[in-house]
């Protein structure tokens, strides 16, 4: 039976916040995360200046984007389906536009959240990043779901056609999964997601930078 | 009579959020309850039926219950509650006969191929397996049974549950009803691979946990006199379907479990297994809270027990 002393004590050491282990980390989580990130943005610009064109730039970053997309287990499902379930298993979609589209939309976007991640963990955080974080979302967020739309949109044809990931009846499990009819759910998805999403990201904005004017530049 | 002076307490009711003064009540009995309380307040805001009110000595604190005396509350002669408006409310019973019916009536529009389900030249057929009617019997009758117990056994502790709380369930539990009925009902269903050796086993174990679940309801139910909102320890009887009480808090979930393997077994469906997966999943969690809530109260309880499953969870 716990006194009432060690309770105290207990609830104290929780209020301070993650541990020097667990801050440690994800410090070099976010770090690593950052130059992930970064390895994909520098390798598109480099693919797109040999080129000359930014066709094939996919195969280009596939690797390390497969790598941090997959080692991101926190990161939100949509980023690991996108990649995997659409963009890596229907080759027909690799050269699309879109895929460049949301790719880039991402990456800097994960760029800018990790280097806010790890800074504000820090506890040094630059305005200028805090003002990235929450303004450059109100580009890149539509740009990114743009593209990924269009790319589930681009996959259907090639899905209907081969099938792919469904099952049909009959089998002894007696259950059937039609993958188009899923990625058309998907795509329907998006419609009360979004919004919400983006105007969480907005009502945010106000609040965080809203109160700019009241503090210092660096915190 | 006695006549005896009483000190009468004067009752504020404020606000939890803003601290408005909504409600001013003066010359209350000392011995009133909160659910008295909660009567008189019902009078001054019509909107704000009695179920819906949470009344709290602190905004942020626990809500009051509605048996709780006033003069045994550590308040002055002049009480200051809090109060928050809970939301919409809906009765318990309400919710689970809309929750069971769904799953029953829906179920059986896909057994009998009512049309725009399967392809038009099945409409109104039947199928050939016999374990398709066999499934059907066992599911209408779970949840004719649930239907049953909702109405004459169970006493719930708790009158109310917010509104928003019907279509959350009723989305699980008719959702999950039509996608396992679709698949058993499906002309180009494949019956169990080791056949009637399979179907008669699952059928066994079906029956006896439907049995035991329905044992440890009325067990339940006979240790709490009508009207009332005691706990006790539930403890075997001498119907050997409860004599699973000596390894586990919340046998009537182990039960529960059991029914849906059964089914799961019968119908060598993956829908029905998953069902049974999130339906165990949601009951570990309950269980879990109702263990720990009866080791909290109590301090003579049986060491050996589980909150579901014997020695393992």
């Amino acid at each position: 039976m716990l006194s009432k002393a060690a309770h105290g004590d207990v609830a104290a050491k929780k209020k301070k916040g993650p541990g020097a282990l667990a801050t440690a980390y994800l410090v070099i989580y976010n770090v690593v995360m950052t130059a992930g990130w970064l390895v994909i943005a520098v390798g598109l610009v480099r693919a797109y200046l040999a080129r000359g064109s930014y066709h094939g730039l996919y195969y280009s970053i596939e690797k390390p984007l497969k790598f941090f997309q997959t080692g991101a287990i926190l990161e939100v499902l949509s980023r690991v389906f996108l990649t995997w379930a659409v963009t890596h298993s229907v080759r027909e979609v690799q050269s699309e536009d879109s895929v460049l589209l949301f790719v880039t939309a991402w990456t800097v976007t994960e760029i800018i959240r990790y280097s806010f991640y790890t800074f504000s963990l820090l506890n040094h955080l630059p305005y200028l990043i805090k003002w990235a974080r929450y303004t450059f979302f109100i580009v890149l967020y539509p740009m990114g779901v743009t593209g990924e739309l269009l790319t589930i949109y681009a996959a259907l044809p090639y899905v209907q056609k081969t099938g792919l990931y469904s099952v049909t009846l009959p089998n002894k499990y007696n259950f059937s999964f039609d993958y188009y009819t899923f990625l058309i759910l998907i795509m329907i998805s998006y419609i009360p997601l979004f919004p919400q999403l983006y105007f969480h990201m907005i009502r945010q904005r106000k609040k965080v930078l809203g109160h700019a004017e009241d503090y210092s530049k660096v915190e | 009579m006695w006549h005896k002076s009483v000190v009468f307490f004067e009752v504020e009711i404020l606000d939890a959020k803003t601290k408005d003064k909504l409600c001013f009540l003066d010359k209350v009995e000392p011995n009133a309850t909160i659910g008295e309380i909660k009567s008189m307040f019902h009078k001054s805001h019509p909107q704000w039926y009695p179920a819906r009110q949470s009344i709290r000595l602190d905004p942020k604190g626990k809500s009051l219950k509605d048996e709780d005396v006033l003069q045994h509350l550590p308040v002055g002669t002049t009480a200051t509650f809090y109060f928050r408006d809970l939301g919409a409310q809906i009765s318990w019973v309400t919710v689970f006969l809309t929750e069971y019916t769904g799953p029953l009536v829906i179920y059986l529009m896909f057994y009998f191929r009512v049309p725009f389900i399967y392809a038009p030249k099945y409409d109104f057929t039947t199928s050939k397996h016999w374990v398709v009617h066999l499934a059907c019997m066992c599911h209408s009758f779970h949840y004719v049974k649930r239907l049953l117990e909702t109405l004459f056994v169970h006493r719930f502790s708790h009158g109310t549950m917010p509104l928003r709380n019907i279509f959350k369930n009723c989305t699980y539990y008719w959702g999950f009803a039509a996608w396992m009925a679709y698949y058993i009902n499906h002309p180009l269903y494949t019956p169990p691979i080791y056949g009637e050796q399979q179907i008669r086993l699952a059928l066994i174990v079906f029956l006896f946990c439907q049995i035991g679940n329905f044992s440890i309801h009325v067990a339940l139910r006979n240790l709490r006199p009508p009207g009332s909102k005691t706990r006790k320890i539930p403890y075997p009887t001498k119907n050997p379907f409860t004599w699973i009480f000596l390894l586990v808090s919340c046998p009537n979930y182990t039960y529960e479990l059991g029914s849906w393997l059964g089914f799961t077994l019968m119908t060598q469906c993956l829908p029905v297994a998953f069902f049974t997966l999130v339906g165990f999943i949601q009951m570990t969690v309950w269980a879990k809270g109702k263990h720990r809530s009866y080791l909290k109260e109590f301090r003579d309880y049986p060491p050996l027990r589980s909150p579901i499953l014997p020695f393992v969870l």
